[in-house]
C-alpha cells in the first residue's frame, strides 16, 4: 500500500518538511538567542539575511502542508474501496489506531501553518523585521506538531493492511459514548440555531470590523469558534439533508462522487475562512510596531473581507443544500 | 543633532568571505554624510573607494556594521527594499557611464523612471529638460554609441537625475575626461550642489580634490578612513 502514488506523495511531503524544518528549527533557536537589531555585528547581519532564505523555504514547506491535508483526506476516501467494511474515508482512517490522530494532527498543522504563513507575509512587508522573533518562536511551536504529524502519518500508512476488516461511518456516528455520536445525536434544530447564530455573529463581526475599522480580533476569535461549530453542523444536519437520509451523519461521504463532491465545495471556503481568521488573530496582538501600522491597515480589511465572504458563502451553501433537499427534518 | 543623510557605523565589507582569499575591501568605517554637501572619497587604487560608494548607494550590503539612509537601516534589507531606496534616493554616474547601446540618448535618460510609471509625456518633457540644461538637447535622438566622452558623461548625469534623487553618486567621474571636460563636469556638480543635492564623488584626480565645490575629503587606505 505504501507504493500508492498519493501515499508516496504524502510521505515525500512529510520527509521534505522534516528535512527542511529541522535545520530551520536550529536556526530559530540561534535567532531567538542572538537576535539584536541594535547590533551591527557580522552575526546579526548574517541572521537578518538568513531569515529571508529560511522564511522562503518555510513558506514552501507550509504551503505543501496546506495541500497535504486535502490530499490525505482525498487519499483516504479513494483507498476506501480496498478495505472490507470501509465505505468512505472514515473506514480508511479506522483501519488502525493512527488514522484519526494523523488526520487531527494534519488539521492542527494546517491552522498553525496558515498562521505562520500569514505572519511571515506581514513581516516581510516591513523593512525592520518587526515580527521576526515572534514568527521564529511560532516555528518552534509548529515544529513538534509537524514532526509528530509526520511520525503518526508514517505509522498509519505502515499499518494499512488490506486484510483488516474496518468499520464504516455508520458505526462512528452511532452509539452513545463518542463525541461524534453525540454530535450526530444533536437535534437538527438545535444544531441549526447554533450554526446560524455563530456563523451569523462571525459575519456580522466581519462586517463591523470592515465598517468601523476595529474589532478584527473579535472577528478572529469568532472565526476560531465558527470552524468547530460548522463541522458539528455538517454532522448534525447538513449531511442528513445532502444524503436525504435521517441517520447518515458522515462528513466524509460528502467528498464522494455520488454526492457530486459537494464536500469540497463546503469545506474549502470553511477551512480557508477559518484559517484566515485564526491567522489574523495570531498576528494582530504582535503587530504593534510603527512600521506595521500602515501594512496592517491595508492587509487587515482585505483578510477580514475575504474571510467574511467565505463564511457567508458557507452559510449560503448550507442553506441551499438544506433547502433543496427532499428530506424533511423540521416541521 | 546633525543632519546626516547617510550614516555608517563600523562598516566592513569582505569579498570571498570565508575563503582563503578573503579580502576586506572596507574595514571599519564610521562616516556621516550631511545633506547638500559635496564629499570626495579619495585614495589610491584598491583603497576601497568604489566599494564604499556601493555601500553608500545601497548597491551592496555590508558584511558587518550598519548603514542608515535617511534614518532607515539598510544594512541587510532584501533587494526589493534596496531597490526602492536606490530608486528614490540615489542617482548614479558610473565610471564607464554604463549607457545602453542601441538606445537613443533620450531613451537612456528616461529608462530609470520606467518602473515608477510616471505619465509618459511628463517623463519625456523632464528628460528633454535635463538634456537641455546639460547642453545635449540637440543629441536627444542620437544613439549613445555615437556620443563623445563628454556627451556620454552628461547623458549619464541626466539619467542619474531623472528620478530627482537627493543624492548623486559618481565613481571616478573624470577618469575618462580631459581637463576641459573635467572642469565642465565640476561646474555641473556645483549646480547640483546649488540645487540642494548631496553629491558623493570618488576620485584620485587632483583637479577634483582641489575644486572649491568639494566640502569634505575622505581619504581611504586599505579600506580604512585615514583622513
Amino acid at each position: 500500500m505504501l507504493f500508492h502514488p498519493a501515499i508516496m506523495a504524502l510521505l515525500l511531503a512529510d520527509a521534505l518538511t522534516l528535512i527542511l524544518l529541522l535545520p530551520a528549527g536550529l536556526f530559530a533557536l540561534r535567532l531567538l538567542r542572538h537576535w539584536d537589531l541594535n547590533s551591527g555585528s557580522a552575526r546579526q547581519i548574517r541572521l537578518e539575511r538568513q531569515t529571508y532564505l529560511v522564511a522562503t523555504v518555510l513558506g514552501f514547506v507550509f504551503a505543501v502542508q496546506l495541500v497535504s491535508l486535502l490530499l490525505l483526506v482525498f487519499t483516504a476516501d479513494r483507498l476506501a474501496v480496498q478495505f472490507v467494511g470501509a465505505m468512505c474515508a472514515v473506514g480508511t482512517f479506522n483501519v488502525n489506531p493512527f488514522g484519526f490522530p494523523a488526520l487531527f494532527l494534519k488539521l492542527a498543522l494546517f491552522f498553525l501553518a496558515s498562521a505562520w504563513l500569514f505572519m511571515n507575509h506581514v513581516d516581510n512587508r516591513a523593512p525592520d523585521y518587526p515580527l521576526t522573533r515572534v514568527k521564529y518562536g511560532l516555528l518552534l511551536v509548529v515544529l513538534p506538531v509537524a514532526a509528530l504529524a509526520a511520525v503518526v502519518q508514517v505509522r498509519y500508512f505502515l499499518g494499512l493492511q488490506a486484510d483488516v476488516i474496518t468499520s464504516c461511518c455508520g458505526s462512528l456516528f452511532s452509539g452513545e459514548k463518542t463525541v461524534t455520536a453525540e454530535l450526530a445525536g444533536m437535534p437538527p434544530l438545535q444544531a441549526m440555531i447554533g450554526f446560524y447564530s455563530v456563523l451569523g455573529a462571525t459575519v456580522l463581526g466581519g462586517l463591523f470590523a470592515l465598517w468601523r475599522r476595529r474589532g478584527a480580533l473579535v472577528f478572529s476569535a469568532l472565526s476560531a469558534v465558527a470552524f468547530p461549530v460548522a463541522i458539528a453542523a455538517v454532522i448534525a444536519f447538513l449531511s442528513l439533508y445532502i444524503y436525504e437520509h435521517p441517520h447518515h451523519h458522515c462528513p466524509f461521504c460528502l467528498l464522494k462522487a455520488e454526492y457530486g463532491y459537494v464536500g469540497y465545495l463546503v469545506y474549502l471556503p470553511l477551512f480557508v475562512a477559518s484559517a484566515l481568521g485564526v491567522a489574523l488573530g495570531v498576528t494582530l496582538p504582535f503587530a504593534r510596531a510603527a512600521t506595521l501600522q500602515p501594512i496592517m491597515t491595508r492587509i487587515t480589511p482585505r483578510v477580514v473581507a475575504m474571510a467574511t465572504s467565505l463564511f457567508m458563502l458557507c452559510m449560503v451553501l448550507f442553506t441551499w443544500f438544506s433547502w433543496r433537499s427532499n428530506l424533511v427534518l423540521l416541521g | 543633532m546633525t543632519d546626516a543623510f547617510i550614516e555608517l557605523r563600523g562598516v566592513r565589507k569582505a569579498y570571498n568571505e570565508g575563503l582563503p582569499n578573503q579580502f576586506w575591501a572596507v574595514d571599519g568605517v564610521d562616516l556621516m554624510l550631511e545633506r547638500g554637501r559635496v564629499t570626495l572619497l579619495t585614495g589610491p587604487s584598491g583603497s576601497g573607494k568604489t566599494t564604499l560608494l556601493t555601500l553608500l548607494g545601497c548597491l551592496a550590503r555590508p558584511t558587518e556594521g550598519r548603514v542608515r539612509v535617511a534614518g532607515q537601516d539598510v544594512s541587510s534589507l532584501p533587494e526589493r527594499f534596496l531597490t526602492e531606496q536606490r530608486r528614490h534616493n540615489f542617482g548614479f554616474v558610473f565610471q564607464q557611464f554604463n549607457l545602453i547601446r542601441g538606445l537613443s540618448v533620450l531613451d537612456n535618460v528616461m529608462l530609470p523612471a520606467f518602473p515608477l510609471a510616471p505619465p509618459h509625456g511628463a517623463l519625456r518633457a523632464r528628460a528633454l529638460q535635463l538634456l537641455g540644461e546639460l547642453g545635449l538637447a540637440h543629441r536627444s535622438d542620437a544613439r549613445v554609441e555615437w556620443l563623445s566622452g563628454g556627451e556620454a558623461q552628461r547623458t549619464a548625469i541626466a539619467r542619474a537625475l531623472i528620478n530627482d534623487p537627493p543624492v548623486v553618486i559618481a565613481d571616478e567621474p573624470t577618469a575618462n575626461l580631459d581637463t576641459h571636460l573635467s572642469k565642465a563636469f565640476l561646474a555641473i556638480v556645483e549646480r547640483l550642489k546649488d540645487e540642494g543635492r548631496t553629491v558623493i564623488l570618488s576620485s584620485h584626480d587632483a583637479l577634483v580634490a582641489e575644486a572649491s565645490i568639494v566640502d569634505r575629503i575622505v581619504s581611504l587606505r586599505d579600506g580604512k578612513v585615514v583622513g
